[in-house]
């Protein structure tokens, strides 16, 4: 069979190539592989190997004739084997979809301009191997393909010169720094004008650079650069932080209820037992309280003491309470576990135990782990009410503010000035529904103003 | 969690489903008197008397067929071929009734057996009593086919296999017998056809199966020191074959090694380079799937020629640093 031999486009930029020698001579026999005739592009000079064995049986364009990409050049084929007619086939010029009109022309003028930094195409890329075939991992052509990255551009780091993963990785990498990206007339425009520069634009490769992308840039460089004192990783607790909440957010429904409670009772509760306690560092603290109180009103409300765990919703035998603790770089929830099966004494110690060693870094994982509900109390900076983030995997987490004198209507119809504290459940809706919520809140509440209700 | 050997979480398997299902018996050439070649079977035979730990002449094709028999008439039967290499001699039982009967029968019979023995090299037991033929094996439809390479595995596995309804070849390895390891002390099953993540990594997986699996454990902490994350994942049962966690673990890194102590040339290890091809996972692999396995030849006698023909740590290290470049 007949093979035509074309101009090769031995590179991303090439639109034609000079021939500048035919080593072999119309008539001469030539093995695939072979040495046939010497191009010289833009960049560089190289010779073109016979796609085929066979005769050289036309030479269709002389030496010193410059010709665009993919037009014929020449036609090997058997001795005694009629050819094939040629079309007046210009070869096709490189299509691009996104480029249509008069713009395309000063497109190319920027592609021109930029030449120097792109990498050198020639025929010793090694991994061009047979026919002109790439050698490329499944994985580099998948990449290749979804990034439209033309794979003969890299030059692969692989066994035999294979083109890997990372190298396309690596390729379009270094194509997105270098300025060998499109950009329309009017982005290039304002890109000039606002002395943006063109690198710090991510794009796919193959993508032009349009006006919408320049003011994403230009609304960016606001925010960041002008205004930075400082940056530092996001790595370490921050991190851990960053991910648990992130997730949190994204995969739990929040919803949030607040509830008011009159702290009349509760203070005059602590107060008298506060009194009974001979030594200071034994005396109980309003959170204390609050965890006794919330996981004795978690054993009435036992789908707030629950997880979702491989698409099922667990209700949990262990009462186990966080305390969100803040730290100077970050926060920290130790756990007070079985809360509900310990006495008020005995949560006094604990906690004080765990602040102290969260506060000197000294939690021990076990320590950190298997919380079942959380308490979050930000009372002492003021705060009267906010929303936390649900501590997963647990379902729910309490808000607590600040106590705080406020004028109220009493139950007979009088105004009178009472402590008062907002506390805010914040729910996993996917589990708790409003009213399930509601009640617990409404239990915790009753607890807190009838406190006595702690020895039922 | 206590810590046994793969010897005694076997025994502890086989006597556990003894206590639990009359109908499971072992026979096999000395499992009785003398506990068996490896001592398997060792105190089974007091334990539970003649009629149920059973030494039979020396006669593979006598065991097989007596096990395939009593299987069809109702029992459980554990038997032993004292070397997998002298299963050949029981083939016709294996391939032609063991295998096909439930078939045949339009699953009006079944086939309740395990047939186990010891495999492989590393003892000084010379070409006739070295060999891993597990191969054989999984071209036969109708055999299950188990590989376990821990004592946690051994036992889980023994006894998913003595409870499952068909033929299941259980292929020990001699160099595992005395190796130890955590088996919990209340009851477990490992089913047929569940993979097993030995380890963890992100940079290569190596599909390791049998002795290989600690030889590539042993491989990925050498590895680790150099800053190289091993994906070690023990396939367990060949037959049924868990493709799935092989598939994602591939996808994952990009990069595979299979790991087999039999010979190259048709090897398990091929056929699971074919389903790593032929799935999804193709278009992830970042390199030529590696099989690093014995050389095709028969297993030499000489000690240094013997541990040269298998892969042994030095030369998974060596393949790994290769792929990785």
């Amino acid at each position: 069979m007949a093979t035509i031999v074309k101009m090769p486009k031995l590179g991303l930029t090439m639109t034609e190539g000079l021939i500048t020698k035919w080593i072999k001579k119309e008539g001469e026999q030539v093995e695939k592989g072979e040495p046939l005739f010497e191009v010289q592009t833009d960049k560089v000079n190289l010779e073109e190997e016979a796609p085929a064995s066979g005769i050289l049986r036309k030479v269709l364009c002389d030496e010193g004739e410059t010709v665009p990409i993919l037009k014929p050049v020449a036609i090997i084929a058997e001795a005694d084997e009629e050819l094939p007619e040629l079309e007046n086939d210009e070869g096709p010029e490189e299509k691009n979809d996104d480029v249509n009109d008069e713009n395309y022309m000063e497109d190319k003028s920027v592609e021109k301009t930029s030449y120097i930094d792109t990498v050198k195409i020639n025929k010793d890329n090694v991994s061009i191997g047979k026919f002109g075939k790439i050698k490329a991992s499944p994985a580099a052509k998948r990449i290749a393909k979804e990034n439209k990255v033309d794979l003969y551009q890299i030059t692969g780091t692989g066994e035999n010169a294979r083109i890997t993963a990372q190298d396309v990785k690596n390729y379009i990498d270094k194509t997105l720094k270098n300025d060998n990206l499109r950009i329309s007339p009017t982005a290039k425009k304002i890109a000039a004008e606002k002395g943006i520069s063109l690198e710090d634009i991510k794009l796919s490769p193959g993508k032009r650079v349009m006006k919408s992308h320049l003011m994403e840039q230009i609304k960016n460089n606001l925010k960041s650069d002008d205004e930075v004192i400082e940056e530092f990783p996001l790595t370490g607790m921050r991190k851990i932080i960053a991910d648990k909440m992130k997730n949190s957010v994204n995969e739990a429904p929040h919803f949030y209820l607040t509830a008011e409670v009159d702290m009349t009772s509760t203070i005059s509760f602590r107060k008298k037992l506060n009194l009974v306690i001979k030594n200071d560092e034994d005396k109980i603290s309003f959170n204390d309280l609050l965890i006794k109180v919330v996981a004795k009103a978690l054993q009435n409300h036992r789908i707030i003491n629950s997880r979702i765990y491989e698409n099922k919703i667990q209700l949990l035998k262990q009462i186990n309470i966080g305390l969100a603790v803040a730290l100077d770089n970050g926060l920290i929830v130790p756990v007070i576990k079985d809360a509900d099966k310990k006495s008020l004494a005995e949560i006094a110690k604990e906690s004080k135990q765990l602040i102290n060693k969260a506060r000197n870094n000294k939690l021990t994982p076990d320590e950190i782990s298997g919380g079942t509900f959380t308490i979050s109390n930000l009372g002492m900076y003021d705060i009267i009410n906010f929303t936390a983030i649900i501590n997963q995997p647990e379902s729910a987490i309490l808000a607590v503010g600040k106590i705080q004198d406020r004028p109220i209507v009493t139950s007979e119809k009088q105004i009178e000035i009472r402590p008062m504290m907002n506390i805010t459940l914040s729910s996993d809706h996917r589990i708790i529904d409003g009213a399930e919520g509601a009640k617990f809140l409404r239990t915790v509440k009753d607890i807190l103003e009838n406190p006595l209700k702690l020895l039922l | 969690m206590a810590v046994i050997t793969y010897i005694q979480a076997l025994r502890d398997g086989i006597r556990e489903e003894m206590h639990r299902d009359e109908r499971v018996f072992i026979m096999g050439e000395d499992v009785g008197l003398y506990g068996g070649a490896f001592k398997v079977t060792k105190g089974l035979l007091e334990e539970f008397g003649e009629e149920r730990v059973r030494d039979t002449p020396i006669s593979e094709a006598a065991i097989a067929g007596a096990a395939v028999g009593s299987a069809l008439t109702g029992m459980r039967p554990v038997a032993e071929i004292m070397f997998s290499d002298f299963m050949t001699i029981a083939m016709d039982q294996i391939v032609n009734q063991a295998a096909k009967i439930r078939y045949m029968f339009g699953g009006k019979a079944k086939v309740p057996m395990v047939l186990r023995a010891p495999q492989g090299s590393g003892t000084g037991a010379a070409a006739q009593h070295s060999q891993t033929l597990v191969a054989l094996f999984t071209h036969i439809p109708g055999l299950k086919v188990v590989m376990p390479s821990t004592p946690y595995d051994v036992k889980g596995l023994i006894k998913a296999a003595i409870r499952d309804d068909n033929p299941v070849i259980f292929m020990e390895h001699k160099l595992l017998y005395h190796t130890k390891g955590e088996v919990p002390e209340e009851e477990y099953i490992v089913p047929l056809g569940k993979a097993d993540v030995k380890r963890e990594g992100e940079d290569i997986t190596i599909i390791a199966g049998s002795i290989m699996v600690p030889r590539a454990l042993e491989a990925a902490e050498k590895l680790e020191r150099k800053g190289i994350e091993v994906e070690v994942i023990d396939p367990r049962s060949l037959v049924p074959f868990d493709t799935e966690t092989i598939i994602e673990s591939v996808i994952k890194t990009g990069r595979v090694i299979i790991a087999e102590d039999d010979c190259k040339n048709a090897g398990w290890g091929a056929e699971v380079a074919a389903k790593i091809v032929e799935s999804e996972a193709f278009d992830y692999l970042d390199a030529p799937i590696k099989r690093l396995a014995g050389l095709d030849t028969p297993i030499p006698y000489n000690p240094n020629l013997e541990r040269a023909v298998v892969p042994q740590v030095e030369d998974i290290v060596k393949a790994v640093e290769e792929m990785l470049g």
